[in-house]
């Protein structure tokens, strides 16, 4: 994974989904490396926007952290320039298509990866693409009635006709882990043992699909972010992709459960540093037994099973 | 690692503990900035909730002369109040960011606090004789029925109580708009700068209404906005020259002479980044938190999130020596970005004391230390090259017991006393240090709790 030819301990491949060079070039590695960057990406705007601090943020944590943000949107460019349906258009609105394939690297996420270069033939059914929940909104888009319900609130784990074998293996077991609504529960029982873990930004990502023009919608929350908030309220590396796209489509949290309140009062930091990267570890299964990272889940499941029973039965 | 033998090896020991012993942490208690004085008489602390502690070393008992001087408090004030920002609905937060101290030039002290905002010039002096004997006031301040009175005394000054009494004599405000991070004194005491996340301002001492800003980074435009100054230090004998540290790991030196806006640099100091330790948090690690002169002037210190720098300031394109503070985090830094560990600002400091005499030969020894996860902090002895990991916690801390090394175990099996990386503590951070400036005693600020440490004497 490391892509250098060294042989790989089992130390090391725990390290290496973070900190080190995770180069995009190798093979299913490279979807782990896609996986971290959208992990990575998502984070980094939930950080920006569900802060809601009474003082002013810290303006080198939100430099830093937007940053980060343009830096993989550039990357996302870059291997989007690879195939000719991802340039970006400043005008989200207009062909469908063009909207809907902007969209796609906000929230590639988990369940599917649309975006990996070489893997992408024009013909890839839209089925197998999750949808922006603005879309949803627009009357005139209604080629794929499948995809419209069943877009943001339920990521479905498309039935994609991957390219080549080891990789379409790979993906298949990302979908298995991959967000169902059950599995992902186990997830977040295994890895947030934290109960008390409120999530206020919950209700901020999955909203409904009833929502405004996308513009009114950015500009309300722009207005309500507080003072000082002038970098990110220009968003203008987000003018590309539609601030709605991000923002109030389904992202998927429970994968990386974690709560801006509590990391600011640092109540569960001793279970957030073992999160994050269990996460990654658990989502690229790459090293050798696909049958491991299905079992905590089963396990946990069972477990749930167990206490409903308690809570229930007795 | 120090602490295993050979001559100048410090062997340090706990001396005291200032603080609530409960583990539950009063938000206002959180210590934010420590520093000594220039003789290190005086120990200043801030915190969260806009108070300032000053704790003074006793004079030593001769007939104790295996410790030095316990620090008790002197001093306790509120130097900074919340305020509110009506035009932006936010609230200023009290929070003391720097404690700088100013040299003493008569009976009282003095010291430049800071909040986010702005800056004030305190003045501690003592009381310790009050006058008696008025002819028209009685000792309570009542005043006497001047017809009662038939003879006349000359007042005279008795000892009283000990009253230490800090009084502001300077406020420094409305200069920035942007959070202060630091605040430094020139060689001349007569000046001294404050920086924010994109401007500088140099100050007089003497003159509140107005400073001249000498650094501004804000671009035109701020979604141009990628870099901001973190900290900021005039060098210790060159008045004219002081330097900034940005988030993306530069440090930039800068003379005063050359222009009214300081926004060329003199020198600027970048270490080119390594290739093989790419990752997506490169640019948040390399951020500087904090930049030290040594007291000599020739090399400065800076402090990122994994590693502390030496930097020779005859050579800008790499630093001289490198020490990493916990590079076991390298691997984690996903959740840490998660969950905002990876900003804290970790401070770092020189030794005091940059020679000491022996037996008629002068032994330098420079050491830098800084602090860690896990109430740890970390020394680094730039001669001997060794390193040393101790811990600022009550248990198995007794006077003159000198403090056992600890390990962090990185991957692997675990040796017996080390504590392996997952079982670290980050709430238990420890920001700020400081190191007596004469003496081998360091003062350690863990969450709420101020540790005094000094090296074990024989």
């Amino acid at each position: 994974m490391l892509g250098k030819g060294g042989k790989r301990k089992f130390d090391e491949h725990e390290d290496g989904l973070e900190g080190k060079v995770v180069s995009p070039t190798d093979g299913p590695s490279k979807v782990s490396y896609t996986l971290q960057r959208q992990t990575i990406f998502n984070i980094s705007l939930m950080k920006l926007y569900n802060h809601r601090p009474l003082t002013e943020p810290s303006l080198q944590k939100t430099v830093l952290i937007n940053n980060m943000l343009r830096r993989i949107q550039e990357e996302l460019k870059q291997e989007g320039s690879l195939r000719p349906m991802f340039v970006t258009a400043s005008q989200p609105a207009d062909p469908l298509s063009d909207n809907f394939r902007e969209a796609q690297p906000a929230f590639s996420h988990l369940a599917s990866q649309p975006l990996l270069p070489t893997d992408f033939v024009s013909t890839m059914p839209l089925e197998s693409c999750l949808t922006p929940a603005s879309l949803l909104e627009d009357d005139t888009f209604c080629t794929s009635p499948a995809v419209q319900h069943d877009g943001p609130t339920k990521p479905p784990p498309p039935a994609l006709q991957p390219v080549k074998d080891s990789f379409s293996s790979a993906l298949d077991e990302i979908e298995e882990l991959c967000p169902a609504p059950t599995s992902a529960e186990a997830v977040a029982a295994e890895t947030a043992a934290d109960d008390s873990k409120a999530h206020p930004s919950e209700s901020n990502i999955h909203k409904p699909e009833g929502l405004p023009e996308s513009r009114t919608a950015e500009s309300k929350l722009m207005d309500s972010l507080p003072g000082n908030f002038e970098i990110t309220a220009s968003t203008g590396f987000l003018t590309d992709l539609t601030l709605d796209d991000i923002l109030f489509a389904d992202i998927d949290t429970s994968m990386y459960d974690f709560d801006p309140c509590t990391s600011a009062t640092g109540a569960a930091s001793k279970m957030a540093p073992v999160s994050a990267d269990e996460l990654l570890k658990t989502l690229a299964p790459y090293s050798s037994q696909p049958v491991t990272p299905n079992q905590p889940f089963k396990m946990d499941l069972t477990e749930l099973d167990h206490i409903m029973e308690v809570l229930v039965g007795s | 690692f120090l602490g295993a033998g050979g001559g100048n090896d410090i062997q340090w020991c706990f001396s005291q503990v200032k603080g609530a012993v409960d583990d539950d942490v009063a938000e206002a208690d959180i210590i934010s900035t420590v520093e000594f004085n220039h003789s290190g008489e005086l120990l200043a602390t801030g915190d969260k909730g806009g108070r300032v502690v000053i704790f003074q070393q006793e004079q030593e008992n001769k007939t104790q002369s295996h410790s030095r001087g316990e620090y008790n408090v002197y001093s306790t004030f509120q130097s900074h109040e919340p305020e509110f920002d009506y035009l932006k609905s936010l609230e200023i937060e009290e929070k003391i960011n720097k404690i700088r101290w100013l040299p003493q030039k008569n009976a009282a002290q003095f010291l430049l606090s800071t909040n986010d905002k702005t800056i004030k010039l305190w003045k501690i002096s003592e009381r310790d004789k009050r006058p008696e004997g008025y002819n028209l006031k009685e000792e309570d301040g009542r005043y006497r029925d001047p017809t009662t009175v038939t003879t006349l005394r000359v007042p005279v000054f008795r000892p009283m109580d000990l009253m230490v009494e800090a009084s502001p004599r300077r406020i420094f405000a409305n200069a920035h708009t942007y959070h202060i991070n630091s605040i430094s004194i020139n060689s001349d005491y007569e000046t001294y700068l404050s920086a924010d996340d994109l401007r500088i301002n140099l100050w007089h001492l003497e003159i509140t209404d107005r400073s001249f800003n000498i650094v501004d980074i804000k671009p035109a435009n701020m979604e141009e906005l990628t870099e901001v100054i973190t900290a900021a230090e005039f060098h210790p004998n060159s008045c004219s020259t002081f330097v900034y540290s940005s988030s993306k790991g530069t440090i930039r030196l800068c003379d005063m002479r050359a222009s009214a806006l300081c926004d060329r640099h003199s020198k600027l100091f970048e270490e080119p980044e390594d290739p093989s330790n790419r990752s997506f948090f490169s640019e948040i690690i390399s951020s500087i938190s904090d930049v030290k002169f040594s007291h000599s002037g020739r090399y400065m210190m800076t402090r990122d999130y994994l590693s502390v720098k030496i930097w020779d300031l005859n050579m800008e394109n790499r630093p001289v020596e490198t020490y990493q503070v916990h590079e076991y985090l390298r691997s984690k830094l996903c959740s840490l970005y998660e969950n905002d560990c990876i900003f804290d600002k970790f401070e770092c400091c020189w030794n005091g004391l940059d020679r000491q005499v022996e037996f008629f030969s002068v032994l330098h020894f420079s050491i830098v230390m800084t602090g860690s996860y896990n109430n740890f902090f970390r020394m680094f002895d730039r001669n001997t090259k060794r390193d040393i990991t101790l811990e600022a916690s009550r248990e198995n801390n007794k006077p003159r017991t000198v403090l056992k090394p600890r390990k962090v175990c990185a991957s692997g099996k675990r040796k017996k006393d080390e504590i392996s990386v997952d079982s670290l503590d980050f709430n238990k951070k420890i920001l700020h240090t400081a190191w007596h400036p004469k003496e081998n005693i360091i003062a350690v600020a863990t969450t709420n709790n101020l540790y005094i440490f000094q090296d074990k004497m024989n």
